[in-house]
């Protein structure tokens, strides 16, 4: 039985449609990253979830329960909100068992949690003070604390670490990530950061403009794209494409012709238009000399630390090639280079699609 | 802002004393013909050095009942306070979380609800409340307030209340709790400066006012206000007792400011959402 289950799941603000018919289900103890970019759809999904937005059609339940009508307080879910919301009337101790009143528990019990929570979250010192006396990363572990001390049946987080500067936002990350490992809990975690996602999902749905574009692992995504958005959000640099056309057995691009790689075999064509997606790591620099080898022009070096980025130039095509920082060609460097075939995806060109699903 | 500078200082104290000397100057006058002798009242220039008496205050509670009409006073202004700041928060917290095109047309209705001048109503609630039996009772003046107040509650509130953040109540219903709950735990208790700012204001209006309570009460349900004024009839003003009951009626007002203002702090949202 799915923790979550979206059958068609549509939000309509009167006449504007955002999420267009989600299907998503989630399994128990998954953690599942909604991941696409500004404006698509994430949050909408996610308080539909939580039950601070209607569901405008289709069917959503929690724990195998249709909870369409179903009040927030009666859905068995807590909330990280991406600015916290936490309670600045109350001290961190009273915001945590804020939470644990509605659940009726004997004192004992309600002290135990509240100690219990703290102490894994590093905020016994922190229990009398009121959120305005809080550093930002404090605040943000109040704010899972609030969540956790009630033990529910999923979490929701809605951006949790995007008001936290670069180091506070890995080292909460791990915390997030070993604390789904030590509770279980089904988690569903909405961001836009494609690190976040790959680093703390089972599975990742990315989304785009009220539809999902895929769901799958994070390997999943990053090495079998579904489409074009999907291969180009995913990664970073983002994969390069080139337009190409396949002629007699060849993928015929405007400035070179590459074999077909055997996997491709039957799933194209001929004279079909594809889009060739290479990612920036499987454009390698060559001798010149070596069969396959490409004329390419450097238009603008950057300096990584471990590796470099190159703006390549490849006839009429511009892509971008990650190579080791070590004897890296300077701007306008003429060079060789060559695609890994291995890594070499091919999308329809009229619909984006992969050619491999 | 630079440290103020010594002759900045000095001109700061000085406008200070000036506002002060324009406010505490009529309070002085009344606290001291409270306790002044009949005979130099009106002395020129003013006796400030005197024997003081206690006689207008004696007056006061022994052949009139005054304390009774003080204790008028406290539960026609109590009651209108307390059921203003119910019905005006409540109104204030739909008009401030319902979205609705209409809602600010209801607002806008609320408040001219205020925009009338009182002296044309009077004699409308003189027969609505004799119709309904209520002349000269505390409850008469109860109702009468509470219409003049509630529209200011609701617009006071209305802005306290469109100031806490919608997401903490948000999370208080993902934590449990429901409309009602959230409403009582979480955003009132955010919105108490702006209860507190209502409730001085009720209070001073009801407490202060003259023109009802002189229409609609008579022997029994006469607040302090109007029973002052009786010391001034057509054939003698007796300053004295008027001075002395005024002092009187001065000081629940300052008791009350005193007690509200503790919740009168601001910044009560602070921290809460980044
Ligand atoms: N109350 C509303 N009325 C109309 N449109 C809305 C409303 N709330 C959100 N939207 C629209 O719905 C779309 C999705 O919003 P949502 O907040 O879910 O995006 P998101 O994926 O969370 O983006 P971000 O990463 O920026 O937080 C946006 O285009 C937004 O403008
Ligand atoms: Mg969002």
């Amino acid at each position: 039985m799915s923790s979550i289950a979206l059958e068609k799941v549509v939000k309509r603000y009167g006449a504007f449609e955002i999420v267009h018919g989600i299907d998503l289900a989630i399994d128990k103890g998954e953690f599942v990253v909604l991941l696409g970019p500004s404006g698509c759809g994430k949050t909408t999904t996610l308080r539909m979830v939580a039950g601070l937005e209607d569901v405008s059609d289709g069917k959503l339940s929690i724990g195998g329960r249709v909870v369409n009508d179903v009040a927030p307080k009666d859905r068995g879910v807590a909330m990280v909100f991406q600015n916290y919301a936490l309670y600045p009337h109350m001290t961190v101790r009273q915001n945590m068992e804020f939470a644990l009143r509605p659940l009726k528990l004997a004192p004992g019990e309600v002290d135990r949690r509240v100690r219990e929570t703290a102490a894994i979250l590093g905020l016994d010192a922190l229990l009398a003070r009121k959120p305005s006396a809080l550093s930002g990363g404090q605040r943000q572990r109040v704010a899972m604390g609030r969540a956790m001390v009630r033990t529910p049946e999923v979490f929701l987080f809605d951006e949790p670490l995007s008001n936290l500067d670069a180091k506070l936002r890995t080292q909460v990350r791990w915390e997030i990530g070993k604390l789904h490992k030590r509770l279980g809990t089904t988690i569903l975690y909405v961001t836009h950061d494609q690190v976040e996602a790959m680093t703390l999902a089972d599975k990742i749905v990315i989304m785009r403009d009220g539809h999902v574009e895929q769901v799958g692992s994070p390997e999943d995504v990053y090495t079998r794209p579904a489409n074009t958005f999907v291969a180009t959000f995913i990664g970073s640099p983002a994969m390069n494409l080139v337009p190409a056309r396949l002629m007699g057995g060849k993928l015929q691009a405007e400035a070179f012709t590459l074999p077909l790689p055997d996997r491709f075999a039957g799933r194209t064509a001929e004279g079909q238009a594809v889009l060739i997606g290479t990612r920036p790591s499987d454009v390698t620099l060559t001798a010149a000399d070596n069969p396959g080898a490409l004329r390419a022009t450097v238009e603008v070096t950057e300096y990584l630390g471990d590796d470099a980025l190159l703006d390549l130039r490849v006839g009429l095509h511009e892509m971008i090639a990650q190579v080791p920082a070590a004897n890296r060609p300077g701007n306008d460097a003429s060079v060789h280079v060559t695609f890994n075939a291995a890594g070499l995806h091919l999308f329809d060109a009229a619909t984006g699609g992969t050619l491999l699903s | 802002m630079n440290k103020p500078s010594t002759r900045q200082a000095i001109l700061v104290y000085l406008l200070l004393a000036v506002v002060l000397i324009v406010f505490l100057t009529p309070i002085y006058l009344v606290a001291s013909s409270s306790v002044k002798p009949a005979p130099i009242m009106f002395q020129k220039p003013p006796a400030f050095f005197f024997t003081p008496t206690w006689e207008h205050y004696h007056v006061l509670f022994t052949e009139r009942p005054f304390l009774k009409f003080i204790g008028n006073s406290l539960i026609v202004a109590l009651g209108s306070t307390a059921i203003s700041l119910v019905f005006g928060s409540l109104a204030a917290y739909a008009i401030s979380r319902i979205r609705h095109r209409r809602m600010n047309d209801v607002a806008f209705w609320i408040l001219s609800l205020r925009m009338f001048p009182p002296i044309t109503v009077v004699v409308p609630y003189y027969i609505i409340f004799k119709t309904a039996g209520l002349l000269d009772t505390p409850l008469a003046l109860i109702i009468v307030y509470s219409t003049a107040n509630i529209p200011l509650v609701v617009w006071l509130m209305k802005g306290f209340f469109d100031e806490v953040p919608s997401a903490l109540e948000e999370a208080a219903m993902v934590d449990g709790y429901g409309i009602i709950e959230t409403f009582w735990r979480v955003t009132l208790p955010l919105a108490a400066p702006g209860l507190a700012v209502s409730a001085v204001f009720c209070f001073i209006f009801s407490w202060n006012e003259f023109l009802f309570a002189l229409m609609l009460t008579g022997s029994r349900a006469q607040t302090a206000t109007v029973a002052v004024m009786s010391f001034w009839s057509s054939d003698a003003v007796q300053w004295g007792r008027i001075m002395a009951g005024s002092f009187i009626i001065l000081i629940p007002g300052v008791v009350f400011v005193l007690t509200c203002q503790r919740w009168l702090v601001r910044g009560l949202t602070m921290g809460s959402v980044k």
